[in-house]
């Protein structure tokens, strides 16, 4: 459905002008109930994207007979034929790397998780439902990224959290609904448009919540101008905007008198919701002192619990840093120790305050590492460069069929054996378990529909409950 | 044609076939001229006509395809911009020459960015015209992005335009604009200190004020100046934001009340649409 029929639809529903305004606030929840067509259980999505390509065979997929091939070449049979990066393309010799952490088997499903990495999440192993066999079109960052994001590797279609804020709309009118966060700047870049709307209504782009006094661009009125010297001016906006209606009619007006509000109910409303020194110590024990500190994984985390709670659809997380080129271990040790506790305290925040049950949890990067070392094997310094045949991701709450892991891949972790899944499956479960059929959340452009999953998408079943 | 993006047999059919024809034939008989076909379009009676609606217009034809009245449409982010520091006299007329890099909030490229950082321009080059502004693609200028600019990703033909709280917020607050109300302010306060309502309104509007709007923009002035007198410091905060110079003989609490009137009149929807 396009946006001219919504609105057109709205229109001739409305009866009287005074009604108009109304509906184009109430749009988004009556375009919820035509877009929710599935009985999906979740109904706001929190989405931890580990930027940079967390490797798999670290912390998901464990490969045992790594031991006895360590050192050794990978054969070409299992490389067949496959396009390198320019960064290791060139390396006279590819040897296999084993993981230098330990697994361990968790909860009473029995989940291998790495458990020197991993040690917070495997607590709630039976929670999570991994995803061993998920592949991907693109060996770059840029590409892979914009992929999972949008669909597509080039850029200019709508992120899938403006597909969600398209098609359910926010359950909360003071705050937008869709919010992005990023924490460690020391990593791979990230663009706006990766929560941009691209062909939809901007309204839909995601709204970046940064640490600091301004959460929000241009929340703080500027010095000098009180709350109550705000109130008052946008009183007068208001009274003169609804005279310049009188005289020309124009529903456009009515819905700008109804923006300038809302814009003063964030300003109320988001200071309260960043503000995090509220929560009970019990939160940062939690979470983890370091959710104090905006900026940082662990805040962000209970960020999104705070969205979620206030019914926020989308809510997404950046980290940065998980491009472990060359020093692994060091780095990667430093990546869980600043997620690992955060990632499980949301997921039992959640879960503790009863919804976990319609919230659905997302974590994965863009695509996975190699079993070949980048550069010398050495134990400190090796690397692994960037892998998209296979690699891990999970999945949590809202509608998942937890403690389970699907999917197999051969004993190199370099191609999946059982169960692929693609990023375009990925993304119709998503909207499944949010209760909307991927092949029906539509918009036309240029002359034709389009869809997150454009013509592709298979339903991963026994992830869904 | 409602499917600007698309003319081919999936786009919409446009509403004046005939219409289009006949312009398509005059701008070849023009020579192709473009200046021409701009011109005789919005000097015709049809483009000229008021943008008012009335219900029945509303009911019969919401979104104007029978162009039974001029169009009403939010300006686009860099005329509402150039708009502020025009009417204000900040801005800065040159010419071509490098991109410019005018106020953004701290820290925005860095935090995305792999250790760029945003390199404020000082004096004229904050205020030239916003085609002049540098675009970087992974981070927009956001007060542009914010109001519906093209984002440089992909080719865009159409037009977006939408109405957010966002960009409630931008107006209201970004520093552009609040600077480019202070200097407002100094105008009207130094051409026309006996009716300053009047005149502000009517460089923004380019109307007169009707009595009830007067005498509410009236009743707000005198509330402003009372607010800053009775909280002087926040005068001077006020005035203070931006980069260009502070006028010593004018009073801080007058000039900053008029400083908030002066925002609250190009925050009116009136301002930032072309009807």
């Amino acid at each position: 459905m396009n946006e001219m029929t919504r609105r057109h639809f709205l229109e001739r529903s409305s009866h009287g002008l005074g009604s108009v305004a109304l509906a184009s606030l109430l749009n988004q929840s009556l375009l919820a109930e035509r877009s929710r067509t599935l009985p999906g259980k979740a109904k706001r999505i929190i989405y931890l994207f580990q930027s940079g390509g967390p490797p798999q065979m670290d912390l998901f997929d464990p490969k045992p007979q790594l031991e006895k091939f360590h050192g050794k070449e990978v054969p070409d049979s299992v490389f067949n034929g496959q396009r390198l990066t320019g960064m290791t393309a060139g390396q006279a010799s590819f040897p296999v790397a084993k993981s230098t952490f330990n697994f361990k088997q968790a909860g009473q499903s029995g989940q291998w998780l790495n458990s020197d990495l991993l040690p917070h999440l495997s607590k709630v192993a039976d929670d999570i439902s991994v995803i061993r066999s998920m592949h991907t079109e693109a060996i770059n960052h840029d590409p892979a990224i914009t992929f999972f994001q949008t669909g597509f590797q080039l850029a200019g279609r709508p992120s899938i959290g403006s597909w969600l804020s398209y098609g359910l709309g926010s359950e909360n009118a003071n705050l937008p609904a869709f919010v992005a966060m990023t924490s460690n700047r020391s990593g791979q870049a990230l663009y706006d448009r990766l929560w941009g709307a691209g062909f939809l209504p901007s309204k839909h782009q995601g709204v970046r919540f940064r640490s600091g006094k301004d959460p929000v661009l241009y929340l703080n009125n500027p010095e000098g101008i009180s709350t109550d010297l705000r109130r008052k001016t946008l009183d007068q906006i208001g009274a003169l905007n609804r005279i310049h209606h009188q005289e020309f009619y124009d529903p456009e007006i009515e819905t700008r008198i109804a923006q300038y509000e809302m814009a003063y109910r964030m300003q109320m409303s988001v200071p309260e919701l960043t503000d995090v020194s509220s929560e009970p110590d019990s939160t940062f024990k939690l979470y983890g002192e370091d959710a104090r500190k905006p900026g940082t994984y662990a805040h962000n985390a209970l960020m999104a619990r705070r969205l979620s709670e206030r019914g926020v659809r989308f809510v997404q997380l950046f980290h940065r840093g998980w491009d472990t080129h060359s020093g692994l271990a060091k780095q990667l040790t430093q990546r869980c120790k600043h997620t690992d506790q955060a990632t499980y305290a949301l997921l039992t925040d959640l879960k503790q305050r009863g919804l976990l049950d319609d919230t659905l949890i997302v974590w994965g990067g863009e695509f996975g590492r190699t079993v070949y070392s980048q550069g010398n094997l050495t134990p400190n310094g090796f690397g692994r460069d960037h892998h998209p045949r296979c690699f891990s991701m999970w999945l949590a709450g809202g509608g998942v069929n937890p403690g389970q892991s699907i999917g197999e891949t051969d004993e190199y972790s370099y191609n999946i054996t059982k169960d692929p899944v693609s990023v375009h499956d990925l993304h119709a479960s998503i909207l499944h378990l949010l209760g909307v059929d991927h092949k029906r959340l539509t918009f036309k452009f240029q002359g034709r529909h389009y869809r997150l999953t454009d013509v592709h998408g298979e339903l991963i079943k026994p992830l869904i409950a | 044609m409602k499917t600007s993006e698309d003319f081919g047999a999936q786009g919409e059919v446009p509403s004046h076939p005939e219409l289009l024809d006949w312009l398509a034939t005059e701008f070849i008989r023009s020579g192709w001229d473009i200046k021409h076909l701009q011109k005789l379009i919005v000097t015709s009676a049809t483009y000229r006509q008021q943008s008012n609606l009335t219900p029945k217009l509303l009911e019969v034809d919401p979104h104007n395809r029978l162009l039974a009245r001029g169009p009403r449409q939010r300006l686009p982010a860099h005329v509402i911009r150039d708009q502020a520091l025009s009417l204000s006299g900040l801005l800065v007329e040159k010419i071509g020459g490098p991109s410019v890099s005018p106020y953004q909030p701290k820290n925005l490229w860095i935090e995305m960015s792999m250790g760029q950082k945003y390199k404020q321009s000082t004096g004229d080059d904050l205020f030239r015209r916003s085609i002049y502004t540098i675009w970087k693609r992974t981070v927009n200028p956001p007060s542009m992005a914010l109001l519906d600019a093209a984002e440089r990703e992909a080719c865009w033909v159409g037009t977006k335009r939408t109405n957010t709280p966002l960009q409630a917020l931008t107006l209201l607050n970004e520093t552009a604009f609040v600077e480019s109300a202070r200097k407002l302010a100094e105008r009207i306060l130094r051409e026309n200190p006996d009716d300053p309502v009047t005149h502000a309104f009517q460089i923004v509007t380019q109307r007169t004020p009707r009595p009830d709007e007067k005498e509410l923009l009236t009743q707000g002035l005198r509330d402003y100046l009372a607010h800053f007198k009775a909280n002087p410091d926040a005068a001077k905060s006020l005035i203070k934001i931006g980069t260009s110079s502070v006028p010593k003989d004018l009073n801080p609490v007058e000039l900053a009340a008029h400083t908030t009137l002066a925002n609250v009149l190009l925050n009116l929807d009136e301002v930032i649409t072309k009807e």
